[in-house]
């Protein structure tokens, strides 16, 4: 679904240029759930901005169901976002004035649907994730954890394939991220839902079926989960993280 | 740094940010002093005796005007106190004390007001010439462009800001002095909170308040001072009310027909204004009365103006008339006497006005004008004329000529009466024969007001028709090829000394006496006393409205930004961002401006209604003063309105 083909993002003037990610490439096959893990800096967010179309790529190319997403035009590129992918940011970026319902509505009114259909379409995404009850709240009335089940209601509900996660879990106690963990596996799973999530949490990236480690801008290592139980995936991600922690780029 | 040092640079970060605000207040500050220059000129004084009281008019208008920007600044202050609490906070934190943070407060305020008084008096002294050049104008006295401060002008203009400022600081002052660490850092914006919860009570208000509003409208148009003020206070309640049920209507709204939200941009447009609306309906309101005071100033000053204007144009074709209803009066005799040494005979004519009496009948045309149309009928009979006086005063007034056939009258009448009489051709009795209508005549020939040649209307007969009719009064009447100064004045003192002589009260002598250079001044001087201070007073609070709905919609750039760059990733079209803010803008600027229109033309059209009949014609009808009325006003909110819209845009849209 998804071909990142050596893409690098440099940032600066000519006498400082930072490399922000340098030559990174990967797949993502439909209904694959991928984590990118990395401290800060790593270059994960510039990543995730490149494939969402809200930054452009200095070299390469991101490919989306074999459309080079450069190519695009601004209204293509607009069209693109709201009909192909859904977004849950850190800090839920819900509009404050709307209620739950409208927030998510919103992607619903953005592709034109018919509004009459829309309240309907709103109501059983709700249902699927469980936030029924707050339709008619205020985003300041209800909790984070019910902030971003709404965001990810509006990332999915207008049919959108590719889900792009950045740090969901950043603002959340640690039962709302496993509520939320478990929703985003079920959209994955149930849902068919397409999800590239970047983390520097290994407990969210252990929810993964494949994680990325990104360091300094590069693809420093990839973890497959397979068959294995969530737990094992855990302490795997661990084992890698310790090991990022020296200098090893280096040594690759 | 010093506390000194940080007001002058919180000062400077004030008048960037609030850009619309300064602006303001140098205009009001440009307006101030270019009044009071009027207040302290002595050329002015000297223009006229009824400039007497322009002094007294400014300054009452001047004390409104303080009063309205007090407000403006004390509502500025204290949206800007909310906006910085956590600043405020940090420097309570750091060890500050309260009064000195109100005190450093107090200080940046009083620069930004200092910083715009400067230019402000600049630009109010270019101002003032062209107030003075207007002024001059209106008493054709020739205009030379002096410079020049008048140093009265700069302290009173500096006393009405300083009172300002003590004013408006009072309240924000207090409000820093009681304030809390903990309230300041953690001020966060509130959401939307419907004012009025309950549907049903939601419902009343609304109902009961646009009854008050027509209630209140009809009440001022019914021309009687208590029922006005009456209906000036249920207009108000309408307003409050109204603005306090319309914030809240609007998702009640949505929620009953929640398929017309999700159409197009109507989600984000009406969802960003009942929140700002549900923040600000009373402000809202205040504003929707500033606009509606502000037309209604407008356009009474436009009606003054046409009034007194037209009085003047349709009464000065002659220079100089003297008329008496008592056939030997001593003081008309000195009078006429008087001009008639100084006027050759060529530019003056003597005549006299009879009325057509019979039993029954007496004013035949008179009563027909005031059943078709709108007529006061001043002489319950109607007025003749002489043809052969008729024919001299068109020739002195240099008309064309005219000619009447035996057994045929002629009307001379105002041109609205002309219209009323276009189906006229009735005969009429007079002096004992009958006369065919022979037509209609119209130039000006002073028929208004002081009704020397008939009101309105006048019949023209054959010489020997009128001379079998019953005496109305006396004329001189004349018109001299150039103005002649100080003649007047010598005029009314000797016919003062006839009557000194005989003992006279003024108001018991049967005497008219017009002077058209004396009737010029006092239509100048009215418009410079009533006509002029009401456009000040329309001009502050134009500025002091649009300014605070300005504040509040850049206030939100941060807000907008925050939710266009949202917007802009869940993919909506830069095309659809632009429609929305339009539609945001729209919404929110024409909100105040509908109420304050829908009571502002009502009354304003009273206001023409209630003006002499034939006084508002042609460039001066009702509905072109109302049209030039508004197109002033929106003009300078247009102003306001794109100057916000513009920087919204270049801010907020990704």
């Amino acid at each position: 679904m998804l071909k990142v083909e050596n893409i690098e993002k440099y940032y600066g003037s000519a006498n400082n240029v930072t490399k922000a990610l340098d030559r990174i490439s990967f797949d993502v096959a439909d209904g694959e759930f991928i984590a990118i893990m990395g401290s800060s800096g790593s270059g994960k967010t510039t990543l995730l901005n490149c494939i969402s179309t809200i930054d452009t790529v200095s070299a390469g190319k991101i490919l989306l169901d074999g459309v080079d997403i450069s190519d695009l035009s601004p209204k293509e590129l607009a069209r693109f976002r709201r009909e192909r992918l859904g977004f849950v940011f850190q800090d839920f970026n819900l509009l404050d004035t709307l209620t739950i319902e409208e927030n998510i509505g919103l992607a619903l009114s953005l592709t034109y649907t018919n509004p009459r259909s829309v309240q309907k379409q709103v109501q059983a995404m709700a249902q699927k994730l469980g936030i029924t009850d707050i339709l008619n709240k205020f985003p300041y009335q209800v909790s984070g954890g019910q902030k971003q089940r709404a965001a990810c209601a509006r990332a999915m509900v207008a049919g959108q394939s590719l889900l792009l996660a950045d740090e969901p879990t950043g603002a959340l106690d640690s039962k709302a991220s496993k509520n939320l963990l478990e929703i985003l596996t079920r959209m994955n799973r149930d849902m068919g839902g397409t999800i590239l999530m970047v983390t520097h949490d290994a407990y969210s990236a252990s929810y993964a079926s494949r994680v990325l480690f990104l360091k300094d801008g590069r693809i420093f290592n990839e973890l497959l989960r397979g068959n294995r139980e969530r737990t094992d995936s855990y302490h795997e991600i661990l084992n890698v993280l310790a090991m990022m922690g020296g200098d090893i780029s280096d040594v690759i | 740094m010093t506390l000194s040092s940080l007001s002058m640079r919180n000062a400077k970060r004030q008048a960037r940010d609030y850009l619309v605000y300064f602006v303001t207040m140098v205009m009001t500050a440009a307006l101030m002093y270019s009044f009071n220059g009027l207040v302290f000129s002595q050329e002015m004084l000297n223009l006229g005796k009824m400039m007497e009281v322009l002094p007294m008019v400014v300054t009452i208008a001047s004390i409104v005007v303080v009063c309205i920007i007090a407000w403006l600044v004390q509502y500025t202050t204290n949206f800007m106190l909310s906006r910085r609490s956590r600043e405020l906070g940090t420097y309570i934190l750091i060890g500050l004390e309260n009064k000195q943070v109100a005190k450093m407060f107090f200080r940046e305020n009083l620069i930004v007001g200092g910083a715009a008084l400067i230019p402000g008096l600049l630009l109010g002294n270019l101002l003032y010439q062209g107030l003075r050049a207007l002024v001059l104008s209106l008493f054709g006295k020739p205009f030379s462009f002096t410079l020049g401060f008048s140093p009265k002008a700069l302290a009173l203009t500096l006393c009405y800001f300083l009172l300002i400022y003590l004013m408006a600081q009072r309240k924000s002052r207090k409000r820093i002095r009681s304030m809390k660490i903990y309230d300041l850092i953690y001020f966060e914006r509130k959401n939307e909170e419907a004012v009025i919860q309950k549907s049903s009570n939601r419902k009343k208000l609304s109902i009961i308040s646009i009854v008050l509003g027509v209630i209140g409208t009809l009440l001022i148009m019914a021309g009687d001072l208590t029922l006005g003020l009456i209906g000036a206070g249920l207009i108000i309640a309408f307003l409050y009310g109204f603005f306090a049920s319309f914030a809240s209507s609007v998702p009640a709204y949505f929620e009953k027909h929640s398929e017309k939200k999700y159409q197009g941009q109507t989600l984000i447009v009406f969802r960003s204004l009942s929140a700002k609306l549900a923040a600000m309906g009373v402000v809202m309101a205040t504003i929707a009365l500033l606009f509606t005071a502000t037309q209604i100033s407008e356009g009474a000053g436009l009606i003054f103006r046409a009034m007194f204007e037209s009085r003047y144009e349709q009464n000065s074709c002659f220079d100089l008339m003297i008329s008496s209803g008592t056939p030997q009066e001593e003081a008309m005799a000195k009078g006429v006497e008087f001009a008639k040494e100084r006027i050759s005979e060529e530019y003056s004519r003597e005549y006299n006005i009879y009325f057509r009496e019979e039993t029954q009948n007496t004013d035949v045309i008179g009563s027909y004008i005031a059943k078709k149309g709108d007529y006061y009928r001043y002489y319950k009979m109607d007025t003749l004329m002489k043809f052969s006086d008729y024919a001299a005063l068109r020739k002195l007034l240099g008309y064309s000529e005219v000619t009447l056939e035996p057994g045929k009258y002629l009307i001379h009448c105002q041109p609205y009466i002309a219209r009323i009489l276009k189906d006229w051709s009735q005969t009429v009795e007079a002096g004992g024969s009958s006369l065919e209508f022979g037509g209609i005549y119209t130039e000006r020939f002073a028929q208004y007001l002081w009704c020397v040649n008939g009101h309105g209307y006048i019949l023209i007969v054959p010489d020997e028709i009128a001379e079998a009719s019953v005496f109305s009064h006396r004329v001189y009447a004349a018109k001299t090829p150039e103005p002649m100064d100080g003649f007047y004045g010598e005029l009314k003192e000797q016919i003062s000394a006839v009557l000194r002589a005989k003992d006279y009260e003024d108001h018991n002598v049967d005497l008219f006496l017009y002077s058209r250079a004396e009737d010029e001044k006092e239509t100048a001087s009215e418009i410079a006393t009533i006509v002029f201070p009401l456009y000040y007073l329309a001009l502050a609070l134009t500025m002091t409205a649009a300014t605070i709905l300005t504040i509040q919609q850049l206030s939100e750039a941060d807000r907008y930004r925050r939710q266009f760059n949202l917007l802009q990733k869940l993919g909506m079209d830069r095309e659809d961002m632009e429609k929305a803010l339009r539609k945001q803008f729209a919404f929110f600027y024409t909100l105040p401006a509908l109420p304050s229109l829908l009571i502002s033309i009502p009354f304003l059209l009273n206001m023409c209604g209630a003006a002499d009949s034939g006084s508002l014609v042609g460039a001066s009808h009702p509905l072109i003063l109302l049209g030039i009325t508004f197109a002033l006003f929106f003009f300078i909110y247009a102003i306001y309105i794109f100057m916000a819209y513009s920087t919204m845009k270049r801010n907020v849209l990704p």
